[in-house]
Formats: structure tokens, sequence, C-alpha cells
């Protein structure tokens, strides 16, 4: 292997297309003759369609057609394993399950006639009133048969024994609200048809879903429909599972006869690809006076949709990352007339708020130290399986944060810290979140006659970095050096790949790119040692080394051929295609610490510093592997400090689809962020020690904002977002 | 829509683009005339508000004549009459700056004027930034200090960039921090971008 293309800081490879304009996103594609379509939206949330008129949006210019349940062809909804998580396929019928549900969809030469004529369809509704507001739904919560995550009524030990055993007990009630996920590309989809055959160029996390999904609602066979994706403006989840817009755009493309282009308003995104759901949870966590946990009781309930059973903030951490005998972790969930939840970045955030929150709850309790409460809790193993982690330095994350933040100048009691104008909170808390243990992706590896390699695999960049360590694993693993190495994505006809979500792509691609690249290295290796004019030849092929470009015995570097000798005299490339295989779950765990402001007249959180320390086992790429870790602390400023999506509890109807009204953290919200590694190979891993990460880092940090916040301020505020007016009421 | 609130001439009043902002703001969102119970508008209302102009927009030094009805957007106009792709919409309503372009040297969100006010004008956008191969100072450093995940926001953020370096913003990255607030990233790279317009800054100043 060749030494540094792992691991070393190197910028992406798809930044020039990126800061040129020329990378094509998905509503950027060039598409002869499209026309543009425009969704209506249900404007109840409960009820059926009684009347349309669609005449006067026909009639309006330019119009190709408009389409309603009326009209549109019976569509199968797909399966859940194609990733379309909705059990019903809208514009089937006349029922309305929530508000902003799509009830026609207009097609017309432009965009501004196609957004003209929307605003001329009439829709009567009969409607009821729906129930939007989960609180007053507690008492009907229910939990549900096990679903993707297992079961949702977790039991280790007796809980009941083990607060009997605990000297402290703290019982906590945490809230955490709906959010939406907001990436800056609204979602797209571009219907082309030609004769039986389908392209779609799609926003998405999943372009293998995406063409199942497809398949199955249209009747097609697989081969037919060609998915093409090669960039994403942010996904976040909203782009993971497969939503009703791809299913309708490509119908009405279809019947229309002309190709389609469908992009999202903003407004329309809020309730057509899912949500973080709004979850309560309560608490109660029983310790041993010197901090032993003895049990820990953790009830989440979240609503769900008329129509399905969605459960995705679980509780993970809850169950895996301390040690502690007794544990209960139960997910309920409230049916109200929502559209479907999914999944957000780093789903466990919201229970890991909660768990990590209450921690912080139980160190002031018993006078101990956050960060001492944590280390002797840590534990070697994953408790809810018992098997040891692949490998595990939580405790040097523990430690060097600390050091790196300056923990030891902390004065623990809360308001004690002080500047000129505010108060001042230090905080921490620990981010966990699991990684991969997916379906896996499938890799082909090709190397020209020129000794270079075109590595290609149906997986998505988001902007997580695909593109550029899947060409540094591939040269890593080759020997080539990374300009020798083109890596390509996002195209259905290439091998399958899970859909980039779960922190899975690292561990599943780079598997896939592994196990290719192995191969096709090892044909090489048998090319140039069988050749009698090869300096290689009959050298043992374990005895061969690459490196740069070059074969070379091990140990004697001058003894050596180039690739491209070697391809020269064999005459043609070599190909070589790997399936997809499962990769183990991982879980890759860090140590946050956070320093807030807080302005007591006005009551303004500032986060002032942010430092991580994290295990991702190893990094494959530095200068990424950092974006994403400070990509996700700022999402949990986000979480922890603004972000919250209104429902209208009379009229089910979003209040803020909007990104004023929808708060994200800005430039000017965000201090500088201190990113720390400790860099060292998970050997369980299939992708060169490294493990998933992207969602690690969201993770730990929302509760550490809320617990600075505590300790600057001396009152705990349970419902996030932690704005200014619950600021102000807790200090009067 | 009703006669009145159809632009009937095409200019650069306020009026005009408060009115004509009014119609697509309207698209986006809820079927009004159902909700309010009226009857739809004719659709000879509606036609009277597309008649087709022919306007020129000189984008990145090129003149490039197109035709659009009044009530296009410059976003909308480059993106989808003049091929300009690059410059990207995010909400098409002034809140993420994505669609950011250079008029005249001053940066404004495309979404929120229309072409055929833009005539006579300089129009920058991302494509005509670099020098055939050799990068803007902007978008090498956004390249260098990984100031970009997806990219989505990213032409806009350069266009931001090169605009406040010009506008002497970079004396402090709090000031940095404070002027690029316009442009939402949601892969969160701000600490990045702060570093790529601070470094940028230095080697053009
Ligand atoms: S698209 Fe213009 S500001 Fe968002
Ligand atoms: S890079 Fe993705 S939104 Fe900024």
């Amino acid at each position: 292997m060749s030494a540094g293309v792992v691991g070393k800081a190197i910028a992406r490879v798809d930044g020039r297309a990126k800061v040129t304009g020329a990378a094509r996103y998905a509503a950027d594609a060039e598409v002869r003759g499209v026309a543009h379509g425009v969704l209506v939206m249900s404007t109840v949330a409960r009820g059926r369609i009684v009347a349309l008129d669609t005449r006067a949006a026909q009639a309006a210019p330019g119009v190709v057609d408009v389409y309603t349940h009326l009209t549109m062809p019976r569509l199968t909804v797909p399966a859940p394993t194609t990733g379309y998580f909705k059990r019903f396929v809208p514009m089937q019928d006349e029922n309305i399950q929530h508000a902003g549900q799509p009830v026609a969809i207009v097609v017309a030469r432009t965009l501004e006639e196609a957004q003209q004529a929307a605003v001329l369809v009439i829709v009567r509704y009969e409607s009821q009133t729906p129930q939007v507001v989960l609180a007053d739904g507690l008492g009907d919560a229910y939990v549900p048969a096990p679903g993707s995550d297992g079961t949702n009524d977790y039991v280790r030990g007796d809980t009941g024994a083990g607060l009997a055993a605990a000297g402290v007990i703290v019982d906590a009630t945490y809230t955490t609200p709906l959010q939406h996920h907001n990436p800056l590309e609204p979602s797209v989809t571009v219907a082309a048809w030609s004769g039986d055959r389908l392209t779609v160029h799609e926003s998405t996390q999943g372009i293998s879903n995406t063409q199942n999904a497809l398949m199955q609602a249209l009747g097609v066979p697989r081969e037919n429909v060609r998915v093409i994706t090669p960039f994403v403006g942010g996904g976040f989840g909203a782009k993971g599972p497969v939503w009703p817009h791809t299913l309708l755009t490509a119908a009405v493309a279809r019947l229309a006869g002309t190709p389609v282009k469908l992009v999202l308003t903003r407004a329309h995104t809020y309730t057509s690809h899912g949500h973080r759901a709004e979850t309560h949870q309560t608490l109660r966590i029983g310790a041993a006076r010197d901090g032993r946990l003895t049990a820990i009781e953790h009830v989440v309930t979240q609503p769900v949709s008329r129509s399905d059973e969605l459960v995705f903030n679980s509780s993970e951490p809850t169950r895996m990352l301390y040690a502690c005998p007794h544990v209960r972790s139960t997910q309920r969930a409230v049916r109200l007339d929502l559209p479907t939840a999914s999944f957000v970045r780093s789903p466990e955030a919201a229970t890991s708020h909660a768990l990590e929150s209450t921690l912080d709850e139980l160190s002031h309790a018993l006078q101990l130290d956050p960060v001492e409460l944590r280390l002797r809790n840590w534990s070697a193993v994953n408790q809810e399986t018992g098997a040891p982690h692949g490998s595990n330095f939580l405790r040097e994350c523990y430690e060097r944060g600390a050091a790196e933040f300056g923990w030891a100048r902390r004065d623990p009691r809360p308001g004690s810290m002080r500047d000129r104008d505010g108060l001042i909170g230090w905080g921490m808390a620990t981010a966990a979140h699991t990684a991969g243990g997916r379906p896996g992706a499938g890799a082909a590896v090709t190397i020209s006659v020129e000794g270079t390699a075109l590595i290609r695999s149906g997986t998505q960049d988001l902007g997580t970095g695909t593109y550029t360590v899947m060409q540094q694993i591939g040269a890593q693993v080759l020997g080539l050096p990374l300009h020798a190495v083109r890596f390509d994505l996002g195209d259905t006809n290439f091998p399958p790949a899970f859909a980039s979500a779960a922190s899975a792509t690292v561990p599943g691609v780079g598997s896939g790119v592994v196990r290719a690249a192995t191969t096709a290295r090892g044909r090489v290796v048998a090319l140039a040692v069988a050749d009698p004019r090869s300096p290689l030849y009959g050298v043992e092929p374990a005895r061969i080394s690459t490196a740069d470009g070059y074969l070379h015995v091990t140990g004697q570097p001058s003894r050596r051929v180039s690739y491209r000798s070697v391809l020269r005299r064999h005459g043609q490339p070599i190909e070589v295609t790997s399936d997809p295989a499962p990769a183990a779950l991982g879980y890759s765990t860090g140590a946050v610490f956070v320093e807030v402001h807080v302005d007591p007249a006005i009551g303004r959180i500032r986060v002032r510093r942010v430092v991580g320390v994290f295990d991702p086992g190893r990094v494959l790429n530095r200068q990424t592997a950092r974006s994403q870790a400070i990509g996700g602390a700022i999402w949990a400023i986000g979480f922890t400090l603004m972000e919250h999506t209104l429902i209208d509890p009379h009229l089910g109807r979003v209040v803020t689809p909007n990104l004023s009204g929808y708060l994200v953290p800005v430039n000017a919200d965000v201090p500088d962020i201190e990113v720390g590694f400790i860099d060292r190979p998970d050997p369980s891993s299939p992708a060169l020690g490294a493990r998933g990460f992207g969602e690690t880092p969201m993770t730990g940090v929302t509760a550490a904002i809320g617990n600075a916040v505590h300790h600057a301020i001396g009152k705990r505020i349970r419902d996030l977002p932690i704005t200014q007016d619950k600021v102000i009421a807790a200090l009067s | 829509m009703s006669e009145e609130e159809t632009p009937t001439k095409v200019g650069s009043t306020r009026r005009t683009v408060l009115k004509a902002g009014a119609t697509t703001t309207l698209a986006a969102g809820t079927p009004l005339p159902a909700l309010l119970g009226e009857a739809p508008a004719s659709a000879a209302a509606a036609a009277t508000a597309t008649s087709p102009v022919e306007v020129s927009l000189t984008v990145n030094g090129v003149a490039r004549p197109c035709t659009v009805e009044p009530r296009v957007t410059l976003l909308d106009a480059l993106r989808e009459r003049l091929g300009l792709t690059g410059t990207k919409k995010g909400c098409d309503r002034g809140e993420c700056g994505a669609c950011t372009v250079l008029v005249d040297g001053r940066r404004i969100k495309s979404c929120l004027t229309l072409a055929v006010m833009q005539q006579g004008k300089e129009i920058t956008t991302v494509e005509g930034l670099a020098r055939g191969d050799r990068l803007h100072p902007v978008q090498a450093a956004f390249v260098r200090e990984d100031g970009l995940q997806c990219g989505f926001c990213t032409p806009g953020q350069i266009m931001s960039a090169v605009a406040l370096i010009g506008e002497g913003h970079t004396r402090s990255d709090d000031e940095i921090r404070e002027w690029m607030s316009g442009n939402l990233c949601r892969c969160s790279c701000y600490p990045n971008i702060v570093a790529a317009v601070r470094e940028a800054a230095k080697e053009m100043s």
C-alpha cells in the first residue's frame, strides 16, 4: 500500500466543479423540451376532497395538463424496503391524511405558467378537526410492534431493583420539538420517458431506493428505470427515503408525453419529505453515591402519522453507551394528523440530548464532576449486546477534550463564572452514534492499459466527501497515486449501494471499494509475477508491494515494475466488480465541551467555543472529517437554541414553512469550533480501519450547550429550543 | 389574479416588482382563490401578465438576448433561459442567498429581482469568475479551506464573498461573519467559509 494517501487532509476532488458552477445538480440537468410541474397541496389536514375544478387552470396559457386523483393512473404503494415509508401514495383517492398533501399537479411549458395555473385549481374539502398536539395525545400513547431498530420496549435486568439500590435518583422530563432538514437544495425530480424506459435526475440520498420504488410504483422492470444523481445539494435525511413527489412526477411525465421537472418549493418541502418528530421524554436515573449507574428508565413518546408507525428517534445511547446493569428503554407512539416523520441528521440526537442532560442533573445531585461521572460509567463493551466494540477510545476523548478545553479551571457552582457583560457557562457531554450496519455496496474497478483506475459505485455524495475518500481508498489499496484514480458515483448503471444515510457510506461503500480494488491489485500482481519479461518474474505474490504506481518486491524498492507497463503488456484493461456485503454496525463516540455566554437582561445565548475530540477509528481524510464534525456542532446549535417547526394546533398546517420563520444558524451564530481525532484504526472495520462517523458529532453538543446554559444561569430549561423568552422566564 | 394585480408594463418601479413578486409567492403557497371562495380568474386575465418581451442581459461580459415574460425573475432567466445553472435556487424568496449574483458590482439576490429590470447592467455569476483554468482567488480559497460540502450554497457564498471583499468588510473574522450572514449554509461550513474569505482577502489586497 502507498503510505499517506489515506489519512491526509486532501482537498475535495469535486471542489473545482462546485466553486465554478460546473457541478450539475438534479435541477440543472439538461433535458430537451422539459416542462415544469408544480404541486397543489391540500389546505386541510384531515378529510376528503368533495369537488375539484381544474378548468381555469387547464385553460391558462402554456398549460400541458392538470392531474388529480381523478385522472392519475393507479400506482402501487412501494414496499417499505424501497425506502418508501409512507403507506399511501397521494392523488389516488379523495382522502386527505395531512395538510400539505399533493392534490393536483400542474404541468406547463414554463415554471411561471405552471405556478400561475396552480393557483387556479379549485379544491373543496369536507374536513374534520385534526389532532396534531402531542401533549394532548399522551394518554393514547402505545408501544408499536418491533420496527427496523428492533423492539420498542427494551429491558435489561430489573430497573425496580436497580432503583431500590440507588443512593441518588434523578427524575426529569425533556421535550424536543418537530424539526425540518432544510437542505439548501429543495428536492427535485426530472423525469424523462423514452418509450417504456424512464430516466430520472433526482436529488436523492439513495439512487437504488429511488429506482426500486419507481419500478414498483409504476410497474416497470428495474432495468427500464435509470436514476442519475452526480451531486446532491445536501440531504440530512430529507432525501434518504423516497417520497410521493418522485413517483407522481414520473407518472405525469408519462401521461404528458414530455419530460417533466418538478422542484419542490421551499414551503412544499415542509410536508413532502418527512421531519424529525417531536419527542416527549421521561428519564429516571439511579446511581450509587460514587456515581456508578444502577438503573436507567427512559420513555420516549413521539407522534406517528395515521398511515404508518415509523419511530426513528431511537434510544441507542441509553441502551448501549454506559455500564448499567438495569435498563428499560421504551419508545411510544401517538397517532396524529401529521405527515409521516422520518430520520433527520443524527436521529439519536433527541434521545441523547435527554440522557446527557439528565446525567448532568445527576452529577449535580452527586456533586461529582460530569467528566468524572462519565469516566466511572465508561463501558468497554456494547451494553446492549455485551460484545466488545471493534475499538473504543472514548476515555481518551474525555481526557484530551477536557485538557484542550481547560475544563480543570471550571468552577462547578452555577452562575459563578461571569464576564463584564454576562454569565458564562461550561458544559460537556458524550457524543455517540451508531454507524453503518446496513446492506453495503458493490464497486467496479477498471484498470486501464495506461495503468490508471476508474472505480464506480452507485452511491451518492451529499457533501460528505464520498468522491474524495473513495478515490483515496482506491489509490491506497491499489498503490496508485491519487491523480491516477477516479471515482464515479450517482448512476444506477453502476453496482448498487445502500443509501447515503446512517453513517453507512464509509463502512459500506468503503469496504466495497476495498474488496474490488484488492482483487484488481491481485490480478495485476499475478500478471507481473507470471511474465518472464517482468523484473518480478517468479516472485511469490505475497511478497509484492504496490505504491505510487509501481509494484515492487517488499523490502527491495528498486526491483520494480510500473502498473502501466504491466497493463500495456497485458494489452487490455482489468475489470473487477464486488458485490454488496453488509457492513458490521460500528459505534463512533467522542467528548464535547461547550462555552456559552448568556446576557441575562435579554436572555440571549451565544455559543462561544466548542471543543470536540472524537474516535471514528481511522480518519480517512482529516479535512472532510473535520468539516463534518464542524457541521454537526453547528446543527446542534440550531437544534438546541433555535430550530422548531410550528404547527397550527387547530388547522394542522405548518405555520413556519420558510427560512425566515424556521431559523437555522447563520454565520454570525457560529464561533470557532475545535475538532480533534484520536485517529486509531478500528481493527474490525473492513474499510481500512475507518468507521462511519457523520452522525456522531451532532450528538453530545446539544446537551453540552444545555448543560452550559444551566451552569451559566443555574436553571435547567428542559424544553427545546432554549430560546430567549425561556431564559428570561427562568431568570425572573 | 384580478386585473389590478397584473403588471401592465415593463419597468422597474417598486410597485411593479411588488406586484410581480406577489404572483410567484402566491403560486408557491395555498391556492388562495379556493381558500377565499373566489371564482378563479379568467385565462384571459392571466394572458396579459405573460406577454413575453425581448431583453438583452449582459452576463459575464457577454450580451445575451432572451425572451422573457415580465414576471420572470433574474434567477429563473439565468437558469432556465440562458442555461447558466451555476446560480442556485434555495428558497425563491430572498431568505437563503443561494441565488446571489453581482449586478454592477453589488451583490443582490437574483430571486428578488426581475430580468426585465436588469437590462444594460453588468451581471456577474459564478461562471464568470475564473479566467480559463485559473480560479478566482475566492474560489481557490473555498477549495483550499474546505468552505463547502454539498456545494449548493457555494456559488452564492462566493459571489457574496467577492462583493464583501470589495466592500472592505474583512477587517476581522467577526466582521466577515456578520456580513456573510445573508448566505445560509445548511452543511454548516461557516468557520471554513470565514477562513476562505479571510485568506482570499489577504491575497487580493
Ligand atoms: S433563492 Fe434567492 S435568496 Fe434563496
Ligand atoms: S455547502 Fe451545502 S449548503 Fe453550504
